[in-house]
């Protein structure tokens, strides 16, 4: 004879597959998100090959060709932008981004980046700074900021 | 006025210019640490060790000038709270050109991977304790002086240290001669997570100095070091390969050469566990006085897990085999954590 469950079980057994697409969803939003580079308009190019942009997020380049500095400006790792960063520029896991950060800002080899909790915050620093260079997931409308094409495309 | 109001006029008004002129560049400062606990089992007997506390500081001053400072707090067995503060790093850095910075202070001598990576945060080292290289006071740790540096030049992302600097039995405010220290250190960056490097220490001690540990020196001694040094941290494979020739000469014993060195390999077996093994060297031709002669081999293997970015346990096995001591059999635990 069949076991008798509860009548929540069976409503949670008919839901589940509904819950595993929603959590299937959730999990690989932080990879469906697209990139969006912008930059301070003084400082940063207007366009940049995808190699030089990971080399610039490293850390690598301390000023841009007209002598301004550069500062980095990325999403935190919790949020899916920020996965979305440390995914497809990176290609590191979001501890390992941190870590690279953490090794390279104490050894004194580089500043690390401003982990910014929202769009609205990193536009600002960037719109502020001269030099600045951030990922988001859309054009940005504030004034003093540029979009950077990668490889010609944006999004990438 | 009085003395004391007019100096505490003046302060005030370096102060408000100080306060005033940081803000007008929008300086940024980060404050972080490191410490370590460790727990051991050695002779048959299990002790808890309280490992370094490090105080980390970083501030952009401005535009082009920035500070980094890193003080440790240390049990020092002998002084009157057993505990002691050293400053091990103090550098202002102004970044004149490009990839090309001139710093001052007092620096991790640029001379391998470790010692210009890893500094004291235990969280990051690959391994409990740092080579026997560092600990048998072979290289110099710290150097205070003005240095050029360069890096990620090029497609080969080429990165030089030329350091002059307060050398062999000096200290931190005073050269025990007149010949400066010099550090030449060149490295290649030819592929993602490989770093190969090569770098030559160069000074003279005087008669009537103390080395590092407090050793008095009775003769002039020129040193020369040349110390190659391969890193690879991939995503899977960790290797890291260094080590240090030191020649050094007096006129009564003439030229002793000294090898020491110690290959680390670790393969991440999952993201955050990583078994480890390391194999320490040195050797001390006879009649070597500037080091303490002490042939010793070691091998060690661990695991370290890495729960987070920021805490790091690893579990760790050493034998050592020493000329001149008994050798070591020991279990170490630790945990590191930065804040």
């Amino acid at each position: 004879m069949a076991a008798r469950h509860p009548p929540g079980f069976m409503v949670c057994r008919k839901c589940l597959p509904v819950l595993l697409l929603v959590a299937v969803g959730f999990m690989t939003r932080a990879q469906d998100v697209h990139l969006t580079a912008i930059g301070n308009v003084k400082g940063a190019p207007s366009e940049m090959r995808s190699s030089d942009l990971v080399s610039v997020l490293k850390g690598e380049k301390q000023r841009w060709s007209d002598g301004t500095k550069v500062t980095i400006y990325i999403m935190k790792t919790t949020t899916p932008i920020g996965q979305s960063t440390c995914k497809k520029i990176y290609n590191w896991s979001a501890d390992k981004v941190k870590r690279y950060w953490l090794e390279l800002s104490f050894s004194g080899k580089a500043d690390a980046p401003t982990f910014c909790n929202t769009v609205e915050e990193l536009e600002s620093y960037v719109s502020q700074n001269p030099g600045a260079i951030g990922i988001i997931d859309r054009n940005s409308t504030s004034n003093g900021v540029k979009t950077i094409l990668i490889d010609g495309k944006n999004p990438f | 006025m009085s003395e004391k109001r007019k100096i505490t006029i003046f302060y005030a008004i370096l102060l408000g210019c100080l306060c005033f002129y940081f803000q007008s560049f929008g300086q940024r400062t980060q404050i972080r640490g490191f410490m370590d606990v460790l727990t051991g089992l050695q002779n048959d007997k299990v002790s808890f060790t309280l490992g370094e506390q490090d105080l980390f500081i970083t501030s952009e001053l401005s535009d082009r000038f920035s500070f980094l400072g890193e003080s440790v707090f240390k049990f020092t067995p002998g002084t009157p709270t057993t505990f002691s503060v050293s400053i091990e790093r103090a550098i202002v850095k102004y970044n004149f050109q490009g990839n090309h910075n001139l710093l001052i202070g007092k620096h991790h001598t640029p001379i391998n991977y470790w010692n210009d990576t890893y500094h004291h945060g235990r969280v990051l080292f690959p391994t409990i304790y740092r080579p026997l290289l560092f600990e048998a006071d072979i290289i110099p740790l710290h150097t205070t002086g003005v240095s050029l540096q360069g890096q990620n030049l090029g497609n080969l992302k080429f990165g030089y240290d030329l350091m002059v600097g307060n050398g062999l039995g000096s200290d931190d405010v005073l050269d025990n001669n007149k010949r400066k220290s010099i550090t030449g250190a060149v490295h290649i960056k030819p592929a993602e997570g490989l770093r190969i490097g090569l770098s030559w220490y160069n000074d003279e001690m005087a008669a009537g100095s103390k080395t590092h540990e407090g050793k008095l020196i009775t003769w002039d001694v020129r040193q020369n070091l040349f110390s190659p040094s391969v890193a690879y941290f991939g995503n899977k494979v960790e290797v890291l390969a260094e080590s240090t020739l030191a020649i050094n000469h007096t006129d009564t014993t003439g030229t002793k050469q000294t090898f020491a060195g110690y290959i680390y390999a670790g393969y991440r077996i999952k993201e955050k566990l990583v078994p480890y093994i390391r194999f320490d060297r040195l050797h001390f031709q006879d009649g070597e006085i500037l080091f303490d002669k002490n042939n010793t081999t070691s091998i060690v293997g661990g695991i370290r897990y890495n729960i987070n970015y920021l805490t790091a346990v690893k579990l760790e096995y050493q034998y050592e085999q020493t000329e001149l001591e008994k050798n070591i059999n020991k279990v170490t635990f630790q945990i590191a954590v930065g804040f």
